[in-house]
């Protein structure tokens, strides 16, 4: 559209009195939402910070925190490696391989033989569980990660998969949960938890740099 | 000169070529959308995808008659006074219509299959289709089965274009592939075990509009759009097959052809599109070697180079005898930066061509625009394909090479026979193939009596065990250059790969090497330019201007345009789903 259009309608901005010129009254205005909040949380009890850690602070329903991933009823990975959830990913963290999926899983034709997030390099965007066609990656209100290298927060499939025991109860699946018997680990950083593990050793290939 | 008219626009074709209505649109930027449709196979119409409203212009009266039906455009010729509206309410109605049908029993499972993205279901589904489906009945459900132990057929994915079953009987004539009971219960079916083991098979998979065939060795590997393409030329025999290479994370992950009509038209062979597999092999040389105390120890790139460099003028001033091979595994551009770099050494060297594999013989399949076919097959230009026993891509440019700088070529066997009677003081060899090639005694012989031995390869070798210096160099995937074809025809091949760690392209090495002045990365246009100028043999390389010729040069007489000259790639396959024509 050019400036010139017909389309275009022009509008002023509205003419000021003289005591909105002088700005008091919208001062005074922000003053008293700040007071209020003063007042509440210094004796209305309204406070918004938590005494972490002693106190543990409870995201909402949408925050979005660490990734799992799903299980469907047989306890096998719902992901299908579709690759959609890297493809649409901002930051790029999300490595997966597929797979032939096998014989006997007659409903599907294609598994993860790998999925690797870097959850440093993750921005959290939820742009993966937005794109994933079968519900198989979901990011849960677990907000406190931490490790000792940068690797340990370089999650496989194995500590995504436990994440999902961990916090299936307290966030159960938009669709399709899993019946409640499956062991449940302590830590996403427990490298004994549950779930299928790679087996295949990353591709032998000559190193490009 | 035929006049058509395309949606109200006039037209003129140019004369010599019978094009269909689909070529005529095209040509002139205007898409009908088709899948059964292909230009080197019979047309059989089945799909209705290309359904357009057809009539003709009376010359005299200039009054319009449209046929009251519509008729499919592969069908209709494009002649003289031919009316073709494409995108009228009807044309409209009828391509959702048949879109809708397509998709009746089709499973949708675009996320996990390896078509989408490159798929024409997805793409004419977006432009033609309709997000609702109104079939209310279950999807006929159609297991997966192997027509072969490379290609996978998923039933269910199919739309029954019998782009595969014309393929195998109008190509190759094996008829493997047939269409098996008929209408809603269709499929498409091999013998009991005459399975699609042609040699040409894995064409189907690249014919495939959407993805009921598959090849095995890239299924589930990775996603379509991960991949850069890159245009490359097929280095498994000396036809020259025009490729593209699709690469991502440092490894390629397939070939598939792409269209020259003058080398391999729209085909490759399984042989070739398997032949990736060396440049992603985990025994590649990973790094430089000097031999010392008797041992091959990893050296950094610029010490081998320099001993190599320095050893080699020692012996060249001291007036010994050198001898380089020269393997048909490189390009042009790195045979003549070779040749001219070991002559400028010493006048007296003497320049071999490496061993040449030979596999077998020849194999040509030679479709008849007739013979075979079924359907209407007047628009189609039968052209042969051949896949060669030479197992090299560039014999013929480095016996130019060789025969520009020494008059004779003399073949390896030559060489090693000379070096068993009188040793050459020097020896620099060359290999880079797909096998390794210096393997056994009869190799390690020519390491007796050479006081020096340069290997320049990408395998690790007997010979190459032996040699004072092993300059790691690049597989076919990691140099951009020029190879010539059998019949002489000069094709450019860009890098899908960047160099493997403690490796160089041969073209590096061997400018570094001859201390080439302006240093930096060489360019393989300015080395082809340069040998351009004073090899006779490229002289046709001279009055190239501009970029490379999309179907290469031929260096032996000129090449008119001719009919079918233009690129074509199916609409699905073209990036971004735009198919842009050459000019």
């Amino acid at each position: 559209m050019k400036p010139d259009d017909p389309n275009l309608k022009r509008v002023e901005p509205p003419k000021l009195t003289l005591l909105e010129k002088t700005y008091l009254p919208q001062i005074l205005g922000g003053l008293a939402v700040t007071g209020r909040h003063i007042l509440g949380s210094a004796i209305g009890g309204k406070a918004v910070t938590v005494q972490y850690p002693e106190e543990q602070h409870v995201p909402t329903a949408n925050y979005r925190g660490v990734h799992r991933l799903n299980k469907d009823e047989q306890g096998r990975v719902k992901c299908v490696a579709c690759m959609l959830c890297a493809t649409a990913c901002p930051a790029h963290c999300i490595d997966i391989v597929g797979a032939t999926a096998p014989e006997d899983w007659p409903d599907r034709e294609k598994y993860p033989e790998s999925f690797v997030i870097d959850e440093l390099r993750c921005i959290y965007c939820g742009m993966c569980e937005e794109a994933c066609p079968v519900d198989a990656i979901e990011l849960t209100g677990l907000y406190d990660i931490t490790g000792l290298s940068r690797e340990e927060l370089i999650y496989d499939k194995a500590k995504l998969l436990s994440v999902f025991d961990m916090t299936k109860d307290a966030e159960p699946m938009k669709t399709g949960n899993p019946p409640a018997s499956l062991p449940v680990p302590t830590s996403p950083l427990d490298p004994e938890g549950p779930g299928p593990r790679t087996t295949v050793p990353a591709a032998q290939l000559p190193s490009r740099s | 000169m035929a006049t058509i008219i395309i949606n109200g626009t006039e037209y003129t074709l140019p004369e010599g070529e019978r094009l269909n209505a689909i070529q005529a649109a095209q040509r002139f930027g205007v898409e009908i959308p088709y899948y059964c449709w292909h230009p080197a196979l019979s047309v059989v119409a089945n799909c209705r995808m290309c359904e357009i409203q057809v009539g003709s212009k009376d010359p005299k009266t200039g009054e319009i008659k449209m046929i009251p039906k519509m008729v499919p455009g592969c069908q209709t010729p494009a002649k003289d006074g031919t009316v073709i509206v494409t995108d009228s309410p009807e044309v409209r109605s009828h391509q959702a219509m048949i879109m809708e049908y397509l998709l009746i029993n089709h499973p949708l499972d675009c996320p996990v299959c390896d078509q989408a993205g490159q798929c024409g279901l997805q793409d004419y589904s977006y432009r033609h289709g309709q997000a609702i489906h109104r079939f209310v009945e279950e999807r006929t459900v159609n297991p997966r089965k192997d027509v072969s132990d490379q290609i996978q057929l998923n039933m269910d994915r199919c739309i029954m274009c019998t782009r595969c079953v014309r393929f195998c009987r109008e190509i190759t004539r094996t008829n493997e592939l047939q269409v098996e009971r008929r209408g809603n219960h269709a499929e498409i079916t091999i013998f009991p075990d005459r399975p699609l083991d042609n040699p040409m098979a894995g064409n189907v998979v690249d014919l495939c509009p959407v993805g009921a065939l598959l090849d095995k060795d890239f299924l589930h590997k990775q996603r379509y759009w991960f991949n850069d393409q890159h245009s490359s030329v097929c280095t498994r025999c000396s036809t020259g097959c025009n490729i593209v290479a699709e690469e991502n994370r440092g490894q390629i992950w397939r070939l598939r052809a792409r269209y020259n009509p003058k080398v391999n038209d729209y085909w490759i062979c399984d042989e070739g599109r398997s032949s990736y597999k060396s440049a992603n092999d985990a025994n590649l040389l990973p790094a430089m070697y000097l031999r010392e105390g008797g041992q091959p120890r990893e050296a950094p790139v610029d010490r081998a180079l320099d001993t190599a460099r320095t050893r080699l003028k020692e012996i060249a001033r001291q007036g010994g005898t050198i001898a380089a091979v020269i393997s048909p595994f490189l390009t042009v551009e790195e045979a003549y930066l070779l040749a001219s770099y070991i002559k400028g050494l010493s006048g007296e060297a003497v320049l071999a061509l490496g061993p040449v594999p030979v596999v077998g013989e020849d194999q040509t399949f030679a479709p008849d625009q007739r013979q075979g076919r079924t359907g209407d097959t007047s628009f189609v230009v039968p052209r042969p394909f051949t896949i060669r026993a030479e197992k090299c891509p560039n014999r013929n440019g480095v016996e130019r090479i060789l025969k520009h700088f020494q008059g004779e070529v003399i073949p390896i066997d030559r060489l090693r026979e000379r070096a068993a009677s009188t040793p050459f003081d020097a020896l620099y060899i060359t290999g880079g193939g797909h096998e390794p090639a210096y393997e056994g005694q009869e190799w390690t012989k020519l390491r007796d009596g050479a006081k020096f031995l340069v290997v320049q390869d990408v395998w690790p070798t007997d010979l190459a065990g032996t040699a004072d210096v092993i300059l790691s160099s690049a597989t076919f995937a990691e140099k951009a250059g020029c190879y010539v074809n059998a019949t002489g025809r000069l094709q450019y091949a860009s890098a899908a790969l960047p160099p493997r760690d403690g490796s160089l392209p041969d073209l590096d090495i061997l400018a570094i090497l001859a201390e080439r002045p302006g240093g930096g990365p060489i360019s393989s246009r300015d080395v082809l330019s340069e040998l351009a100028g004073q090899v006779p043999a490229f002289a046709a390389v001279r009055s190239l201007d501009g970029p490379f010729p999309e179907f290469g040069l031929p260096l032996d007489g000129s090449e008119e345009p001719t009919p079918g000259m233009f690129r074509y790639v199916d609409p699905w396959h073209a990036p971004r789903g735009r198919v842009s024509l050459a000019t």
